[in-house]
């Protein structure tokens, strides 16, 4: 843009770096063989810089995508020795008839709707009441209420499993519950998603504050010259305003709950008790290497990888028309 | 997130006004401050925190009472004993794992600072055929959720024969398309006048990027750095996956201690999960700031 801009005088601005190296230079009459090739060896440049990216993401992310679809096809249990028998579309047409594909879907959405408030409507509510409180009591409480994020998650398994503890642990002490925590059905899916939620909340909450702190302040002034009260003003223009963050915490929320939850489901449960907490990672998990079913696991993959892509260019979609607020 | 950082979205409001959060401090709030509000507002904040490391509070206070008095409810841990961090250290060779982890989580955050640097200037610096889908593919390793690409990344390791070594945790995880993203930000609001002025005093781009961007940057790639070696100090499934016979990261030696203990030994296993967190809390203790702004310009994890 810059060099747009410049009068076009002899010593005309070289292009910036960024303008490339496809750009011809101004003395582009005079290009001999010798430049041509510098061109073209600087063409490359850029390429070298991301090769070390490019290629861990290629044999770590995609290759292995590519041949997870492979897998879905056949029949395998993942042992060398063990010969891939090719199956068509068996392992899908098994995945759609098996209860227990259906099952562990309903209770990943369950649990994902389970963490919603975690990642939403607290942040929110925080978010809000932090804007009311000033100076160094502000920080503590971000502070403290951000800190579960930093534990590990096998850690906080540690810690909860122990304050979950029938009888001793001090949940049902303090609460005189007589509840089994993780070993009765919904209390077990309600431990485990409230134990990632408390991880989660911190984040959140900074998340919303950021995007509170970036919203105009002139907007909901105006608004009170004009006689809106605290409460409209909230309501019809704060919360507009964040919609684009709002939408951005439930893709996270739905992209990552898989991997908020696996370390939790695997020290603690273990996807019981009767599967009560096996979502769908959990069982994938489970046919790749407990069962040793690669043919299916990779077909549940696949799928799993499809359903992903719609749901996350749904809520892009969706944020990019909510962003039409903003100016 | 990663989709959202493509068009001026969500990022904006995620990633930019980081630094706002603390500027804020000093703003009216319009529609005017009640007392009662600020009230209601110290107050629900306050319990919230206290509800929040309460777990945290529960974990190291349990951990350092009395080996007898570890079922005693009371708030203060008193007297103090350090019985259960003996115990966990009889149990679990717990320097060991230690210093396996902090290797694992340095080289990791290391190898994904470089790559991340070089590709992120990349795409900042120069204009090339396929730039934007190359980006995408950044972006998309989002939507390919870890279990799916677990099964081939365990054969291919296994072929490597990396399985079982603290190598095959680290090699495949020297790419972190966060890290990319987030540099790249930073990289492209870099003053492109100072990269025309070291191009003109003939430094060669390699230079350019050591020598002018990356000093100047410190406090991004300080903050991104902080982040990544959080996450891999925390990280489980991968290393439970790769190293399944032997669990020599912490994460993996609690895991196996919480499920090997036939008598519930709540003292030792709490001291081993305080001692677990206990880096990670002095790292944000000391860098709070750096470490806030890291995960809050993530906008991820």
């Amino acid at each position: 843009m810059f060099v747009e801009v410049a009068p076009p005088t002899q010593l005309a601005p070289a292009p910036p770096p960024s303008a490339g190296a496809g750009t011809p230079g101004p003395s582009h009459a005079r290009r001999s063989a010798g430049s041509l090739a510098r061109m073209l060896g600087r063409g490359v440049i850029p390429y070298l810089y991301l090769a070390p990216a490019l290629g861990m993401l290629v044999v770590w992310i995609y290759r292995p995508l590519v041949q997870t679809a492979n897998y879905s096809f056949y029949s395998w249990n993942l042992s060398p020795d063990q010969p891939a028998i090719p199956q068509g579309w068996h392992n899908y047409h098994r995945l759609f008839t098996l209860p227990e594909a259906g099952n562990s879907v309903l209770r990943t959405v369950a649990m994902i709707a389970l963490l919603l408030p975690f990642t939403i409507i607290i942040p929110i509510i925080v978010g809000l009441l932090t804007a009311e409180v000033r100076g160094r009591a502000r920080t503590v409480y971000q502070a403290l209420i951000f800190a579960p994020f930093l534990v590990a998650p096998v850690a906080s398994a540690a810690v909860w499993q122990w304050m979950l503890t029938p009888g001793s642990g001090i949940v049902n002490r303090a609460t005189g519950l007589k509840t089994n925590w993780l070993h009765e059905r919904l209390p077990a899916l309600l431990s485990i998603t409230g134990i990632a939620g408390w991880q989660m909340l911190g984040f959140a909450v900074l998340v919303v504050s950021a995007g509170l702190a970036s919203i105009n302040g002139d907007y909901s002034e105006a608004a009170s010259v004009d006689g809106a009260s605290r409460w409209q003003s909230t309501r019809w223009l704060t919360l507009p305003l964040l919609s684009p963050t709002l939408v951005f915490l439930v893709l996270t929320t739905v992209l990552l709950a898989g991997t908020w939850t696996f370390p939790l489901i695997d020290t603690l449960t273990q996807g019981g008790p009767v599967s009560a907490t096996t979502n769908i990672y959990y069982l994938l998990w489970q046919y790749g290497f407990k069962s040793f079913d690669a043919g299916f696991a990779a077909a549940a993959g696949v799928i799993f990888f499809f359903g992903f892509t719609l749901v996350a260019a749904f809520l892009v979609w969706l944020s990019d028309r909510l962003t039409f607020h903003d100016n | 997130m990663a989709l959202a950082i493509e068009g001026p979205t969500a990022e904006q409001a995620v990633l930019e006004p980081v630094a706002a959060i603390a500027a804020a401090d000093g703003d009216d709030i319009p529609g005017g401050r009640s007392r009662v509000m600020t009230v209601v507002g110290h107050v629900t904040l306050a319990l919230l925190g206290l509800a929040c490391v309460f777990p945290i509070y529960w974990m190291y206070a349990t951990s350092l009472r009395r080996p007898d008095d570890v079922y005693k409810t009371s708030v203060l841990p008193w007297p103090l004993s350090v019985g259960s961090y003996r115990d966990a250290l009889d149990e679990l060779d717990l320097a060991r794992l230690l210093l396996n982890t902090t290797m694992v989580a340095a080289l990791t955050a290391l190898g994904q600072l470089l790559t991340s640097i070089l590709a992120a200037y990349a795409f900042a610096v120069w204009n090339f055929p396929l730039k934007r889908l190359l980006y995408l593919a950044f972006v998309g390793t989002w939507l390919v959720p870890f279990q799916v690409t677990m099964l081939p990344n365990y054969v291919l390791l296994h072929q490597l024969g990396l399985l079982n070594t603290l190598t095959g945790v680290i090699v495949p995880n020297l790419v972190s398309a966060l890290g990319v993203l987030l540099l790249r930000q930073h990289f492209d609001s870099f003053p492109k006048e100072l990269l025309e002025a070291a191009r003109i005093d003939g430094r060669s781009s390699w230079s350019t990027l050591w020598t002018v961007v990356v000093p100047n940057l410190r406090a991004a790639l300080s903050a991104l750095a902080i982040l990544l070696f959080v996450n891999a100090w925390n990280e489980y499934f991968w290393p439970a996956m790769v190293l399944q016979r032997d669990n020599s990261v912490l994460q993996l030696g609690i895991n196996s201690f919480l499920n090997s203990t036939e008598v519930e030994a709540w003292g030792p296993l709490t001291a081993a999960a305080g001692l677990a967190c206990l880096p990670i809390f002095a790292l944000y203790l000391a860098l709070q700031r750096q470490v806030i702004n890291g995960f809050v310009r993530s906008g991820l994890r």
